[in-house]
């Protein structure tokens, strides 16, 4: 595709790559902008942000929503399909040609990392489900039959409705405290910045740490909350070992853990608030109740959208407190969907059955992921 | 009256969240012999001991190495691929660009554990379990890294990069001598949370480093529950772990707050 067409190539052209492709018929706008012009802020912050913060290194599902609307944002970057903007209609000078090399020779160890170790594993995931694929390296292509599987599995069933249930606890939890606080915050100047920080804090360690911690905290011999509670005169409470219990047990260790992100998206989404609006409702006789729940929380209402879309698909995913403090228990009311999807794969090496699970996971998150695009882009228009 | 509520329940939510911390310190100091409590806690009788202990009953030092090898390596590794490839995606124009940067991002939305048992397959056929490049090399393909780093670079004038050029430098040496200087911020604040995200994982360290040696701390940690150790050498455990993070937080905290909370969100 690549092809020099010596027609088109100015030999004497001065500084080829943009004005060449002016001349190909493109919109000024659609190169480099003109001196003097303001870069143009072609990416949403919050893209940048979310992409930034969330999830672990391999990246959670989380940016999905607000990437959607980074690109098309911005007409001085990667050009949306059209006449001129694929390699196909375009007219290759050697200049260019050059610059093609260099370009990709510089994507290319992202781009073999990617190869191998995203594209392939994501494509294999699929074709794994549809195998018995066993630890010793054989397998046969057994087609729809670890679906069927799935769908008769009780464990299946049981883990999906442990991961719900958690789920349904830990969002609530995570968002009323992070909204709590970032309203506290965001009313009070009072050493703000060393209260932001220090909520923040238990976002920065591991889930295995707070895991760990709180495990001790819930223990009913000398755990710290059953100290507390003896001191009052109640009976001892088995936080992790009570069926009832386990599950908003590990919730709350999460949340503790999790909320001072959920906090300073929040916190920003208010400070973007004009005071004004608040302002005028005081004038006109708002309490600050009212003034809550009439002005603010309506304005809020698409970053609110946005945390708790973020924390549900990362609850969905949950799997390394369970690990730590429970083990999947008592007799697995903490078994979650990934907790099955770890067993089957690692406990019983049933490979194609525990990839069979993992695409389930996928499409759960995937649902929450297209939810949110089409919530979020509704907002705006 | 409002204005001095407010910072009455500022100050209890933050001693609640401060608190877990606290008592693993406290824990981890206090002499052993189970039934240590906060409330009980004498500082006149508080000792290292705990740490000597872990230090010398389990792999701890081993795990710690481990962990930094796998976080400092890939930070190194993914600042030096995401930057390059971010640079080609913003500056260069080459044929497919605009496809692969999109199938870049679209990873983001298959989460991690959904294909593991690939990763793991492709990983041991490769010969990489309990080896440091099974750990690190298969995390390196990032691509909030390099989404990040092209959102960087596309702001940059391209004049910058042109002149050098004129000047008679190589691709390279644009590369190094000018490009990596100008996007120093968004490589420290990148290497700061790619280091924490590094040294918090779990599962994939779980899965590929199988042998007591190759655990990373997080892994030595959630094994060390279980084993022949009391809660004070679990916490001073954990106090061992936490240690970097705590660091990495004091150091750039308004730095990591902000690089969240300036996010603007929608105007």
């Amino acid at each position: 595709m690549s092809k020099v067409e010596p027609r088109e190539a100015f030999p004497d052209e001065p500084e080829p790559s943009e004005r060449a492709a002016a001349r190909h018929g493109r919109t000024a706008g659609d190169g480099a902008p003109p001196a003097g012009a303001p870069p143009a802020p072609e990416v949403a912050p919050e893209a940048v942000a979310a992409a930034v913060v969330t999830g672990d290194s391999r990246g959670t599902v989380t940016v999905t929503g607000t990437l959607a609307k980074a690109p098309p944002g911005g007409p001085a970057d990667i050009p949306p399909g059209g006449p001129g903007s694929g390699p196909g209609g375009r007219r290759w000078s050697p200049v260019r040609r050059r610059e093609a090399l260099v370009g990709l020779a510089f994507v290319g160890p992202m781009l073999a990392l990617f190869l191998v170790f995203r594209f392939g594993p994501t494509l294999g995931a699929a074709f794994l489900s549809l195998t018995d694929y066993r630890l010793s390296g054989e397998w046969d292509f057994i087609g729809a039959a670890n679906y069927t599987r799935l769908l008769q599995d009780d464990l299946f069933w049981e883990s999906l409705g442990v991961t719900a249930v958690y789920t349904a606890l830990y969002v609530p939890m995570t968002v009323l405290l992070a909204l709590g606080t970032a309203v506290l915050l965001h009313r009070t100047l009072w050493l703000r910045g060393f209260f932001r920080g220090l909520f923040f804090l238990p976002y920065v360690t591991s889930i295995v740490l707070a895991a760990v911690i709180w495990k001790w905290i819930y223990e009913v011999e000398d755990g710290l909350l059953n100290t507390a509670l003896g001191a009052l005169g109640l009976g001892p409470v088995d936080f992790l070992g009570a069926d009832s219990l386990v599950l908003p047990s590990i919730a709350a260790a999460s949340a503790w853990k999790g909320f001072g992100y959920s906090m300073l998206i929040l916190l920003a989404g208010l400070q973007s608030i004009p005071r004004e609006v608040a302002e005028a409702a005081t004038i006109d006789g708002a309490s600050a109740w009212q003034r809550f729940r009439w002005v603010t929380l309506p304005l809020l209402r698409p970053v609110l959208f946005f945390v708790l879309v973020i924390e549900a698909i990362q609850a969905f995913q949950v799997f390394d407190a369970m690990y730590v403090m429970t083990a999947g228990g008592p007799v697995r009311a903490s078994y979650s969907l990934v907790y099955f999807l770890y067993d089957s794969g690692f406990k019983f090496f049933d490979f194609g059955y525990a990839s069979a699970i993992g695409l389930v996971l996928f499409l759960i998150v995937l649902v929450f992921s297209l939810i949110q695009r089409r919530l979020i882009g509704r907002e705006e228009d | 009256m409002a204005r001095l509520r407010l910072p009455v329940l500022l100050v209890l939510v933050a001693f609640v969240t401060v608190t877990p911390f606290v008592v693993m310190v406290l824990v981890a100091f206090a002499p052993p012999g189970g039934r240590t409590l906060p409330g009980a806690f004498d500082v006149t009788r508080a000792t290292l001991r705990n740490f000597t202990d872990v230090l010398e009953s389990a792999d701890i030092t081993q795990w710690a190495l481990n962990s930094l090898i796998y976080s400092l390596v890939s930070v190194l590794l993914i600042l030096l691929f995401a930057s390059m490839a971010g640079y080609a995606f913003a500056k260069k124009r080459f044929p497919g660009r605009e496809v692969l940067f999109w199938a870049f991002l679209a990873t983001l939305m298959v989460p991690f554990q959904a294909t593991l048992i690939p990763y793991y397959i492709l990983v041991s056929e490769m010969g990489g379990v309990d080896t440091y490049w099974g750990l690190i090399v298969p995390t390196l393909a990032n691509s909030q890294a390099v989404f990040l780093m092209r959102q960087f670079i596309v702001q940059l004038p391209d004049e910058l990069f042109e002149a050098a050029k004129i000047d008679g430098a190589s691709e390279w040496r644009v590369f190094t001598t000018v490009v990596l200087p100008l996007i120093r911020p968004v490589l420290a604040t990148l290497g700061v949370f790619v280091f924490l995200w590094h040294w918090n994982d779990f599962l994939w360290p779980l899965v590929i480093g199988q042998s007591e040696g190759m655990r990373t701390l997080t892994v030595g940690l959630a094994t060390l529950e279980g084993e022949n150790v009391t809660i004070n050498q679990i916490m001073a455990g954990a106090t061992i772990t936490v240690i970097p993070c705590l660091l990495v937080f004091g150091l750039l905290q308004r730095y990591l707050t902000d690089s969240i909370a300036t996010s603007g969100l929608k105007s």
